[in-house]
């Protein structure tokens, strides 16, 4: 074992050694005024789905700035990667960035301050609430890209064949729930995700909760919450009842494939993954307002990406003129989109348009499932504050999701510790939290 | 003129260095320098001050506190605690099958020998990290023939139970290195000299009496480097259940040394998981000395 992690560290050895070379190649070259490149090469790092297809169209209309793609892991490997590359000296100088990972993204200093730059073309292109999103501390760091309004999608098919009607509130969700059951006892309405966390975190946001607040000078950490305990107990009392899956997510999926997973909750771009999951299900799913709480529709964001630029990045200019143009111009929105695999939905509301005409609706039977997702933006529960900590945070409350399911511990419980350890963590790392 | 002696040991001098050269400038610059720069992390930690979004973190040197820290964390000590449970559970069941193995592929009647000495050997070339993902689907219920076989005959497994969890990651290491070990037996076992088990078969000793009272006995220095070289394996155990965990829910983040330096990196606890990762390469320097004194005495034997 030994041995081989060391043929492996050799390996790695030369790989590096060359790159290393190769690296102080292109300085050597780039410092020589004589050969000033006209062309800016910059790097972009990303998970999201088409981002290959929206370099190549950028790379084909601009001949100043040629953009290199890398894919990187998305969740908590991808920013850790990012944190990394930074210390190191070596990271992108374009940065893909979560609404949620923003603070965490800035604690750790891995971001260049382009307010400057960017402050009024955020201003005047986005809504107030993604604005947001993106401003903390009195600067606007980065360029946001879609909004991840969370909504149901479900199967159209099978509610329509039982006669069930599609829930609008929870507790419609849960009558539902115990039809589904009843009309085919392997069927459930929905997954119960058992390690990743992020769709309860938003379901709390959607109850009303706040997590993260700023007073003064300090970070005020409330997980536990009634808004909060509300949800949990809901969702408690659907495992335990046996309403919701409750399996690992390979098994997950393959529950899907046969049709025994009725609804899906999740952000607007998650449609894309439904689409590429499940091809045999073309035509049998659409989409529809998540329930809520009372009659009054509401929402919240989960997931949603926006763009930065790196602190080690020497092209800042180069790398804000292709994060404008991913961002805010149609021609960006059209290349994300024409490839069919991406389902986002833009921040900026005319481009959502030119996102719904892009997008191939076969999957949901021809609906319009951008203006679901829309009309879901402004009913997104206002006053959440991401703070920094949230990769803690979301790692915190899977690990606890794995005693729920031994049933070592109950949903309500799951807030305390996290929250206990979030503010230690905080404090630790010389943050003011309470 | 035919050279000196001195200028010849010079001349091979720098033949050597020449040639261990690329082993040093490695050695220095992918373990020591790195050894050493986690020996500097250690001793700092990581502060940004107010909200955290004034910029970049500040390196503070704060002593020993993150070994303090590491040593008084009960999920750390726990880690050592799961590793000594498996170690106890792995290493007696696959030496154990190893040896077996080899003896049988050892004896008279042993027909194929190469073609099973590949065929066990196998597992072995699979990397870590597929064998896991693999084992991973052949644990999870509904997925898998072999969980749902089981079932089916009231021989219930729990990959949720802390049993269940380590007794999952055994049998996958198991799987992967018995083949391994079976390779170094069978070749410990030709070194017998053949006098010797031609002399008990004089004494009218059967296969199996030869096999334990005379082959065995005499390739126990093998075994016991085999034994200590999986512990040092064992305590380093990351990549199974990293990704087993995903199925198997007791695995938690800090279930092994290893995943407890990975988890404290996620939370940009660089200086613990540095003071962490020395404490876990002291003992493992100690394990270390304890392979060379023992195989010492084993060669003797």
């Amino acid at each position: 074992m030994k041995t081989r992690s060391m043929k492996a560290a050799a390996t790695l050895a030369g790989a590096m050694v060359s790159m290393a070379l190769v690296a102080t190649g292109c300085g050597k070259g780039a410092d020589t005024p004589a050969d000033t490149p006209a062309v800016t090469e910059v790097t972009f790092w990303s998970w999201l789905r088409a981002s290959q297809e929206v370099t190549d169209a950028f790379n084909k209309t601009h001949t100043d700035v040629q953009v290199k793609f890398e894919q990187i892991p998305g969740g908590a490997e991808g920013y850790g990667k990012l944190t990394n590359a930074v210390k190191a000296g070596n990271a992108p100088d374009v940065a893909t960035v979560e609404y949620a990972m923003l603070p965490d993204m800035l604690a750790q200093g891995n971001l260049a301050d382009v307010s400057g730059d960017i402050t009024d073309l955020v201003k005047s292109k986005y809504p107030a609430p993604i604005q947001e999103l993106v401003t903390l501390g009195g600067k606007t760091w980065t360029v946001p890209l879609d909004a991840g309004a969370m909504v149901m999608f479900y199967r159209k098919d099978l509610f329509e064949q039982h006669k069930i009607a599609v829930p609008k509130t929870w507790d419609e969700f849960k009558a539902a729930a115990e039809a589904v059951k009843k009309a085919d006892p392997k069927a459930r309405i929905t997954d119960w995700n058992q390690t990743d966390s992020a769709n309860f975190v938003s379901l709390n946001w959607q109850a009303g909760a706040k997590w993260f607040g700023i007073q003064g000078d300090s970070w005020k950490v409330t997980l536990d919450s009634p808004e909060s305990q509300k949800v949990a107990g809901y969702w408690q009392d659907l495992i335990t009842k046996d309403l919701v899956t409750n399996v690992p997510a390979e098994e997950v999926q393959k529950r899907k494939a046969a049709g025994q997973v009725w609804t899906q909750l999740g952000g607007a771009w998650a449609a894309g993954g439904l689409k590429a999951g499940l091809p045999d299900q073309a035509g049998k799913w659409a989409s529809a307002p998540l329930p809520s709480w009372d009659a009054a529709p509401a929402s919240a964001m989960v997931g949603g990406s926006s763009f930065g630029v790196s602190k080690t990045s020497k092209k800042k200019e180069a790398a804000l003129k292709f994060i404008t143009w991913m961002t805010t111009t149609p021609e960006g929105i059209q290349a994300r989109l024409a490839s069919g695999a991406s389902s986002t939905l833009p921040a900026i509301p005319e481009l959502a348009d030119v996102a719904a005409k892009n997008f191939d609706t076969k999957f949901f039977g021809g609906q319009d499932i951008y203006g679901v997702a829309k009309a879901a933006l402004p009913t997104i529960k206002t006053g959440w504050v991401w703070g920094p900590g949230m990769r803690g945070v979301f790692d915190g409350i899977g690990e606890q999701f794995k005693l729920v399911q031994t049933g070592k511990q109950q949903l309500p419980a799951v807030y305390g510790p996290v929250q206990a350890k979030t503010i230690s963590d905080l404090k630790s790392r010389g943050i003011n939290a309470s | 003129m035919p050279p000196t002696r001195s200028g010849l040991a010079r001349r091979q001098y720098g033949v050597a260095a020449l040639f261990t050269a690329p082993f040093f400038l490695l050695f220095f610059t992918f373990t020591l320098a790195p050894i050493g720069y986690g020996g500097w992390l250690s001793l700092h930690r990581e502060q940004t001050s107010g909200l955290g979004l004034g910029g970049e973190p500040e390196q503070v040197f704060v002593g020993l506190d993150n070994f303090t820290r590491a040593l008084t964390d009960a999920q750390f000590l726990g880690s050592f605690v799961t590793v000594g449970v498996y170690c106890m559970v792995y290493i007696p069941v696959m030496i154990g099958i190893a040896l077996v193995l080899a003896l049988l592929l050892d004896s008279a009647y042993a027909r194929a020998k190469r073609a099973f000495q590949l065929a066990l050997y196998l597992p072995n070339i699979v990397p870590g990290l597929i064998a896991a993902m693999i084992w991973t689907y052949l644990y999870t219920p509904g997925l898998s023939p072999i969980i749902d076989a089981l079932d089916k005959v009231d021989i219930p497994f729990n990959l949720g139970s802390d049993a269940g969890a380590v007794g999952a990651v055994a049998n996958l290491t198991t799987w992967m290195h018995t083949g391994y070990n079976v390779i170094i037996f069978f070749a410990a076992l030709q070194a017998v000299p053949r006098e010797v088990i031609e002399a008990s078969t004089v004494d009218g000793a059967g296969q199996i009496r030869i096999a334990w009272s005379v082959k065995a006995p005499m390739i126990r220095g093998a075994v016991v480097l085999a034994v200590l070289f999986t512990v040092i394996g064992a305590m380093q155990l990351f990549t199974e259940p990293f990704i087993v965990r995903d199925a198997a829910t007791t695995i938690d983040q800090a279930w092994t040394p290893s995943l407890y330096i990975y988890q404290l990196t996620k939370a940009y606890d660089m200086g613990g998981a540095a003071a962490a990762s020395l404490i876990l390469t002291v003992v493992l320097a100690v394990a270390s000395f304890l392979v060379t004194r023992f195989s010492k005495k084993g060669a003797t034997l």
